[in-house]
């Protein structure tokens, strides 16, 4: 308390023009949120709710541009940062709330009258992803975390007249509720240490005394449970499947970037012997991850098992980060390079799940896809361009993602493991090949119709996700150049 | 005297919120839970964060609690049937879940004890008045205070979604 005091005891400032610069993106989604609300209320102006979501978000996505152009630096007295990396994670946080978006247009049928809820939640929970990736202190991480978490556990159970979704719903909530408590626990912890929650102060005092590396351990766990790793993954199949699908393609994209976003920041938390666990976990995830996905008939839950592989390897990065890369940066960009490839990867492939879904809910399981290719040759062929990258496919965006995670962890020394990973990614082409082959190679099913492909929202956000997929593996040096 | 009421007042919240885990009556649960918040305000005031523990009876004691009353007895849950409920509270879980938090619970005693001078602890001149916490709310702490409203409105709109029936559906499985 008495460094807060201390802090308070400055009189109030003005808001500077930093301020306002790195806080338009967020604001923007707030008008947004605002908007859409407003026009759900407002006699005749239901229309503008889809001009208010959109609106918003490209708005924010071309001040995220703004700040990438000049950072602003540490904002809102030093509790959030308006950096390169958190605008471009912020960028990536928009454009998983689109694709949702769009993904869930014509998806949802007797859930039709709380569409306008639907798409303010969406919006929440960008906001909060925003705040979790620039987070400068852990009550602002914690407050982001629960604007991100609180709709989304809604969101989970969106289709009320489904058990598996209510299901999935409640199950999110009570992990999510525990997770929300260890972090509150370990911050407290970490306070009670060193008298300090900013990343700043941290960074300043060092987390010496066994109370506060007992605090980094709680909190560490509960971003372990938010990005799915190894041993706190297993909500994740039942979840991922269980909820609709165009939120199962946000959980998938949105909030594993917003966790690792943070996970990247705080890294420097972790004392450096906690390395050989880090490994050792990510190793876990990938194997549990893909040797799970294996042996799934189910399209949903083998993508939800491949997502828990693909947060094994992102761990990787983390371990690379914490031993130290001789080239400094280099595992964040790895990071940030990888997720930006796996956001629009994983939300085509799920977003495809949610297109065939529409013409009858047996479309998710792999046998259903037999023919496909024959029958919509163009939708078979973006699923295939999808799985190909998540399976790290050279040409794709997960090869230059995966690429660049193997050389951090080989630049910082971790040989056996970059070997285990890349090999657990080989076994990983075993399912991702298989639902190409089912596709392509095998004669549809006698009697069932095709999947309709008249969707123009669903097929506008795979025609953009089949985009930046093969412009990140063909022009990484374009990308890498600007952006990251 | 301020140290005995201390230990006493956490003892009470303590054993309360023990009681609010383990009670099979959601209505000793709630009473349970008032009182552990009571034991809690009670602390805070000890502390010397008199607006804390004024929220936390107004709020928690108050608002919060006459709701979670209100609905208990209004969703008559007041006599559970045999065999339903605390399923998770089964025999061979047990076990697994008291040496996880013994063990929690030692090493925070083992880091609290060890840590000798607690740089965060509050020194009782310096007692929190409502005027510091604006100054936190509004300056430091500008930024996750705003977002704070965004959340409840979002928690508002989310609950809409679990809770209003459009039509009287039958949940299919």
């Amino acid at each position: 308390m008495m460094a807060l005091l201390n802090n308070s005891a400055m009189e109030f400032q003005a808001l500077t023009s930093a301020d306002w610069n790195g806080g338009a993106p967020m604001l923007c989604v707030t008008a947004g949120i605002i908007l859409a609300l407003l026009a759900e209320v407002l006699p005749g102006f239901k229309p503008a709710r889809h001009v208010a979501f959109l609106a918003s978000l490209c708005a924010a996505v071309l001040f995220e541009m703004r700040i990438l152009g000049a950072p602003q630096g540490t904002i809102f007295q030093g509790t959030f940062s308006a950096d390169r990396a958190s605008a471009l994670w912020g960028i990536l946080f928009c454009f998983s709330g689109l694709l949702a978006w769009l993904y869930s247009r014509r998806y949802y049928k007797e859930e039709k009258p709380f569409l306008a809820e639907h798409d303010i939640l969406m919006l929440c929970s960008v906001l909060g992803m925003m705040l979790m990736a620039g987070a400068e202190d852990l009550l602002t991480f914690f407050v982001g975390l629960e604007l991100l978490s609180v709709p989304l556990y809604s969101l989970a159970c969106f289709r009320r007249v489904r058990m598996e979704s209510v299901e999935a719903g409640l199950r999110y909530f009570l992990l999510g509720a525990f997770a929300a408590g260890l972090f509150l626990f370990g911050t407290a912890l970490m306070y009670v240490a060193t008298g300090t929650i900013s990343l700043a102060g941290l960074r300043e005092t060092g987390l010496d005394s066994s109370l506060s590396l007992l605090g980094v351990a709680l909190m560490a766990s509960a971003l372990f449970f938010k990005v799915s790793v190894f041993p706190f993954q297993f909500w994740v199949p039942d979840v991922y499947q269980g909820s609709p699908t165009p939120v199962t393609v946000f959980m998938a994209t949105g909030t594993k970037a917003a966790a690792f976003a943070f996970l990247m920041k705080v890294v420097f938390l972790l004392p450096a012997s906690a390395a050989g666990i880090l490994s050792i976990m990510a190793i876990a995830t990938m194997a549990i991850g893909n040797l799970g996905a294996l042996i799934q008939e189910d399209l949903k839950r083998m993508l939800g098992y491949s997502s828990v592989a693909h947060a094994g390897t992102l761990l990787l990065v983390v371990t690379s980060s914490l031993i130290g890369d001789p080239q400094a940066g280099a595992p964040l960009q790895a990071a940030l390079y990888y997720m930006a490839a796996y956001v629009f990867t994983a939300a085509g492939a799920f977003g495809m799940i949610a297109m065939l879904e529409g013409s009858g809910e047996h479309f998710t399981k792999l046998e259903s896809l037999r023919g496909l290719g024959t029958r919509r040759p163009l939708l078979a062929g973006a699923l295939s361009i999808f799985m190909l990258s998540l399976g790290g496919f050279p040409a794709t965006g997960g090869f230059f993602g995966k690429y660049f995670v193997f050389t951090s962890t080989l630049r910082a020394d971790m040989t056996v493991v970059s070997v285990l990973g890349v090999l657990l990614s080989v076994v990983a082409l075993g399912y991702y090949l298989r639902v190409i082959m089912t596709m392509w190679m095998r004669p549809p099913v006698e009697g069932q119709a095709a999947p309709s492909a008249y969707r123009p929202a669903a097929n506008f956000a795979t025609g953009l996700c089949v985009f930046f997929v093969l412009a990140l593996g063909f022009a990484p040096g374009w990308f890498l150049e600007r952006f990251f | 005297m301020a140290n005995l009421l201390f230990y006493l007042m956490g003892l009470g919240a303590v054993i309360g919120s023990l009681l609010v885990v383990t009670s099979k009556n959601p209505i000793t649960s709630v009473l349970s839970l008032l009182g552990t918040f009571f034991c809690l305000a009670t602390i805070y005031l000890l502390a010397g964060f008199q607006f804390l523990a004024a929220a936390q009876i107004l709020v928690y004691g108050g608002a919060i609690m006459v709701l979670f009353l209100f609905v208990v007895m209004l969703l008559n849950l007041g006599h559970p049937e045999e065999g339903s409920g605390l399923e998770f509270m089964n025999k061979r879980r047990m076990p697994f879940a008291f040496a996880a938090s013994a063990m929690l619970i030692v090493l925070t005693f083992a880091g609290v004890l060890g840590q000798g001078s607690a740089p965060g602890a509050v020194e009782l001149a310096h007692m929190a008045t409502i005027g510091d916490l604006a100054g936190l709310m509004f300056g430091s702490f500008l930024l996750p205070f705003e977002a704070a409203s965004i959340l409840l409105m979002g928690a508002a709109v989310a609950v809409i979604v679990l809770a209003k029936r459009e039509r009287t559906q039958a949940v299919e499985r």
